[in-house]
């Protein structure tokens, strides 16, 4: 068996085992192990991966016949635009895992479903056929649905079935530009690749624009983008810590990663509609940088100022990948892989100001530095690297979003207003942190207790790895860097 | 081809036919709590006719002598029976539980035996009178099944309004197919009545041919419960004994697929008229006036009524394509539907067996809320109901979600993008009323904290089906290649 497919196949397994452990404690260890060891093999494989074949061709790649009558394969492969993010997947969901270390309530289901939500990502940064790519793109829906709505808040209802909906109909759009797309190309087969290829070949300008937006409506609300980011501040709010976790951790990354793999190499091929669409997307992520950044400045909840704030900084993705300057891609899709750590640390800070406190509303907060100072200490990691501090991953990636758009000339007028929301940025970031964490203690709050070890644990890791890419973002950045130049049409 | 190798070819149909009489003949002396073995022996004839069906394969058989021009045996004829014959297995199976102790047992299991033979003698027969008579065996046969709890109210509604309608609708398609008869000058084999017309077009083209074809059409839509022609199935199923039902909305409905596959596609091309705009009208109200009604129902018997009505319009859709994908889609379709209704009916049967064993006076079983809490009650049953509404939805990897795709697909390479868009946003809709289900069994608190027993009987049916819905999810080629061959048999 291939590498890739003990990654994706182990934590489908370890799900099965988890349902079936009668306690916590076994169900807890297996989930454990069941997403440390796709970890260890995905470092391994990171390390065998060769940077130099990086944007040549695919690698580790395995091929079995599917549906031959219709093109259908199970057909698993990396370059690097996927490899890091399958890194990234790999780190966040034993850290999750670990943080959830005290989950009491039906144990087995929630760890059993984190592990399922973990194979379905792989699948989906894995897949090199549009039909599987599509299964694992619907199988990530089921688990974060029954997060929400067994563990989640008290809205829990309307949260869950609004995020099952909007994303599923979502879905089944992309799903018929996928068809458009297999039929207007003809080439007989579902293999991402070879359709991305021939996209170019289709006869009417019209049938490619179509099936351009379609797909990217389904990235678009996946990511999310202001206008179609309704359902993620809910879904957030109601979900529990671990929930939250991945979905802002690494569900949205495949947004991005469709925007990357499908979207960018089609570009060229609109022919008459190119700059349309690319202006489109410079709109939709200036629209999105702003609109979040003010909306979270808003924000009375400190978890839903989180969920704008994920919202605002996926607009830099679309922004750099709009630009189509190599350095802008590469910066979009490195954005990608520091915002996943840097949101898992400001969900899991939030989510132990939750439990402990059990309120969220940053007026009712107040000087849990005093009680709470490891807290403190790794939230404000996570509050500077997301407000972009230099020497934090976060900058770096921010940084190579502007500049590499600015030198689309094109881009400088949406790069200018974007750095309007630098301001704002820091300012909601700072606030929240000061009314909530700083300042004297709000005594109704009660006896307040610091992390335990499982919390301070995954924090702490991800606060460490923030700052290793921030200071040397080498390892990551070079194969991105690689993937970015190769991209047909990203100069 | 001598006489004792013609009748091996049938050797299926035979088995079922001497089992139905041994039940009937063995339980004259029987006690009512012995004869659970009456069962076992129309599930083990089941078994026997289904491996037959499977070990020969979806190959074409050369008939000879009388029975050449009236049954064939073709890749189609064969997937139709598989999915009859695995369906009345899984029925037979729960009933075994579910009719414990009855005292009419025998009478249910030759009936049951003796539907499931009008079912595949409908899916092999090439000739229109053989079609018919196969028909009638099935329908009667089910009429009396559906009232089989002949002290409930509902089930008697059930069971008139059943009788009633499909009476009716036999009338009109046999009325429907006397004027082919007659205006092909005595023809009643399928292939001969079409090639007469195709030669003779003026015959069928005149508005008495038109006529006829309509009330083949309409004959046909209540059989598969259309839209308009669908009033009677959600009061039919949900009075009927809950695993009749199953039998009902996965074996009889889909019976009429087959015969309408092979009937009216063939006189269509044929005749060449073109009913793309009906189909595509009946197709569009169907799918989407059964979902929407569906989202607003309580019981989930009747929900589940309403969305076989649903899926009935995507199944429909081959009609309108007329594609040997479409046709290979929906023949797909036929066999994934088959096993998510059985399940998903089976399922509700096994929670009203529960429910009624722990509180006799237990009213509405199938109601909504019975489902509150059922994922710490019963771990197995809910996540069984799960995965097959999830696959009535068309979520991966289910069959529903790989015949969806097949289907849709076909409609789309045929150029009718306006009718994939109305049959997703469809069935993005049936996701609400699946997924409330799911939020009622896994989020919801149960009325008692006790743990279920299922029976086992309960168990071994579902996980029949479950095992049909993943496999054609999971591992769906050698399912697509079949349905591909039976879809050649058309020769669209």
């Amino acid at each position: 068996m291939n590498v890739l497919s003990l990654i994706l196949f182990i934590p489908l397994i370890g799900a099965a085992i988890t349902l079936f452990t009668k306690s916590r404690e076994q169900a807890r260890i297996v989930a454990l192990v069941s997403s440390a060891i796709p970890l260890i093999l995905t470092v391994m494989a990171y390390l065998e991966f060769n940077q130099g074949l990086a944007f040549l061709k695919f690698q580790f790649v395995e091929k079995i016949p599917g549906i031959s009558s219709l093109g259908i394969n199970y057909y698993l492969g990396v370059d690097g635009i996927s490899m890091p993010l399958i890194l990234l997947n790999a780190i966040l969901c034993p850290l999750t895992v670990i943080y959830a270390w005290g989950e009491s309530k039906q144990s087995n289901q929630f760890f059993a479903l984190i592990l399922i939500l973990q194979a379905g990502v792989f699948g989906v940064f894995m897949s090199l056929d549009f039909f599987l790519f599509y299964i694992f793109w619907e199988l990530t829906l089921l688990p974060l649905y029954f997060l929400i709505s067994i563990w989640g808040g008290p809205n829990k209802d309307y949260a869950a079935i609004k995020f099952f909906i909007y994303t599923h109909v979502a879905s089944l759009v992309m799903l018929l530009g996928i068809f458009a797309l297999y039929f207007s190309t003809n080439v007989g087969t579902f293999e991402i690749p070879v359709l991305l290829q021939a996209f170019s070949d289709i006869a009417s300008p019209e049938m490619r624009a179509a099936i351009f937006l379609a797909l990217f409506f389904g990235f678009l609300v996946k990511m999310p983008t202001v206008p179609f980011h309704t359902w993620l501040p809910d879904a957030h709010v109601e979900a529990p810590t671990a929930g939250s976790v991945l979905l802002a951790g690494v569900l949205l990354k495949m947004g991005g990663y469709g925007l990357f793999r499908v979207l960018l190499p089609m570009i060229d091929g609109l022919g008459p509609y190119r700059s349309d669409i690319i202006t489109l997307m410079a709109v939709l992520a200036v629209v999105s940088i702003l609109y979040a950044t003010f909306l979270a400045l808003a924000q009375k909840d400190l978890k839903k100022m989180v969920a704008y704030s994920s919202v605002a900084h996926m607009g830099y993705v679309m922004l750099g990948a709009a630009a189509l300057n190599f350095m802008s891609v590469s910066g979009a899709m490195f954005q990608q892989f520091s915002h996943g750590l840097i949101t898992a640390v400001l969900f899991m800070s939030v989510g132990v100001i939750q439990h402990s406190a059990h309120t969220r509303i940053i007026g009712d907060l107040g000087g849990l530095a005093h009680k709470m100072p490891k807290l403190t200490f790794l939230m404000m990691g996570g509050f500077l690297a997301s407000l972009g501090l230099p020497a934090m991953s976060g900058f770096v990636a921010e940084f190579m979003v502007l500049t590499g758009s600015y030198v689309n000339p094109d881009m400088q007028i949406f790069v200018i207003l974007a750095m309007l929301g630098i301001v704002p940025t820091a300012g909601y970031h700072l606030w929240a942190m000061q009314r909530s964490m700083f300042g004297s203690f709000n005594e109704k709050l009660g006896d307040l207790h610091d992390l335990a070890f499982y919390e301070m644990m995954p924090m702490a890791i991800l606060v460490l790895l923030i700052i290793l890419f921030g200071v040397y973002p080498g390892p990551v950045i070079n194969i991105f860097e690689a993937a970015g130049k190769i991209i047909p049409g990203v100069i | 081809m001598n006489i004792i190798n013609l009748i091996s070819q049938f050797a299926p149909e035979l088995i079922l036919t001497i089992a139905a009489l041994a039940i009937m003949i063995i339980g004259l002396g029987l006690e009512a709590k012995e004869k659970r073995v009456l069962g076992y022996i129309a599930a083990l004839s089941l078994v026997a006719a289904s491996l037959i069906v499977i070990l020969r394969g979806a190959g074409y058989v050369q008939l000879e002598g009388i029975i050449a021009d009236s049954l064939t045996i073709d890749p189609m004829s064969q997937f139709f029976k598989l999915t009859f014959l695995l369906v009345s297995l899984i029925v037979v199976i729960a009933s075994i539980k579910e009719f414990d102790n009855h005292s009419n047992q025998d009478e249910y299991y030759t009936l049951i035996l003796l539907g499931t033979i009008g079912m595949m003698v409908v899916a092999s027969a090439i000739d229109i009178v053989t079609m018919f008579i196969g028909f009638e065996l099935a329908s009667l046969s089910t009429y009396a099944l559906a009232g089989f709890n002949k002290k409930d109210a509902a089930s008697m509604e059930a069971a008139v309004k059943y009788f009633i309608v499909g009476a009716l609708s036999s009338t009109l398609l046999l009325f429907g197919l006397s004027y082919l008869y007659g205006m092909s000058g005595g023809l009643t084999n399928i292939a001969e009545i079409a090639e007469f017309f195709s030669t003779n077009p003026g015959v069928i083209q005149s508005p008495i041919g038109i006529m006829a074809l309509m009330l083949i059409i309409a004959g046909f839509g209540f059989k598969m419960a259309l839209v308009p022609f669908h009033m009677w199935a959600p009061d039919t199923y949900q009075g009927s004994p809950t695993v009749i039902s199953a039998l009902l909305a996965a074996g009889s409905k889909k019976m009429a697929f087959v015969a309408a596959f092979r009937v009216l596609l063939i006189a269509m091309i044929a005749i060449k008229v073109d009913l793309a705009l009906v189909f595509a009208l009946l197709a569009i109200l169907t799918m989407t006036i059964g979902n929407v009604v569906a989202v607003s129902q309580r019981s989930i018997k009747r929900m589940l009524a309403y969305s076989s009505v649903a899926q009935a319009g995507y199944i429909s859709l081959v009609f309108v394509v007329m594609s040997p994908e479409a046709l290979t889609g929906g023949i797909l379709y036929v066999m994934s539907h088959a096993f998510m209704k059985t399940g998903a009916f089976i399922a509700v049967a096994a929670l009203g067996y529960v429910l009624l064993k722990e509180n006799s006076n237990a009213k509405d079983v199938d109601h909504l809320d019975r489902f509150a809490g059922l994922g710490k009650r019963s771990p197995f049953l809910a996540f069984s109901v799960m995965v097959f509404l999830f696959a009535l939805a068309g979520i991966p990897p289910t069959a529903g979600f790989v015949s969806k795709f097949y289907l849709f697909l076909a409609v789309l390479k045929g150029g009718f993008l306006g009718l994939v868009i109305i049959a997703i946003l469809n069935s993005a809709l049936s996701l609400y009323y699946y997924a409330r289900v799911v939020k009622y069994m896994y989020v919801l608190p149960p009325e008692s904290s006790e743990k279920m027993k299922l029976p086992i009987a309960y168990t071994i049916a579902i996980l029949l089906a479950l095992i049909g819905v993943l496999a054609i999810g999971i591992v769906p080629e050698p399912f697509v290649n079949w349905a591909a061959d039976a879809a050649n048999v058309i020769g669209l």
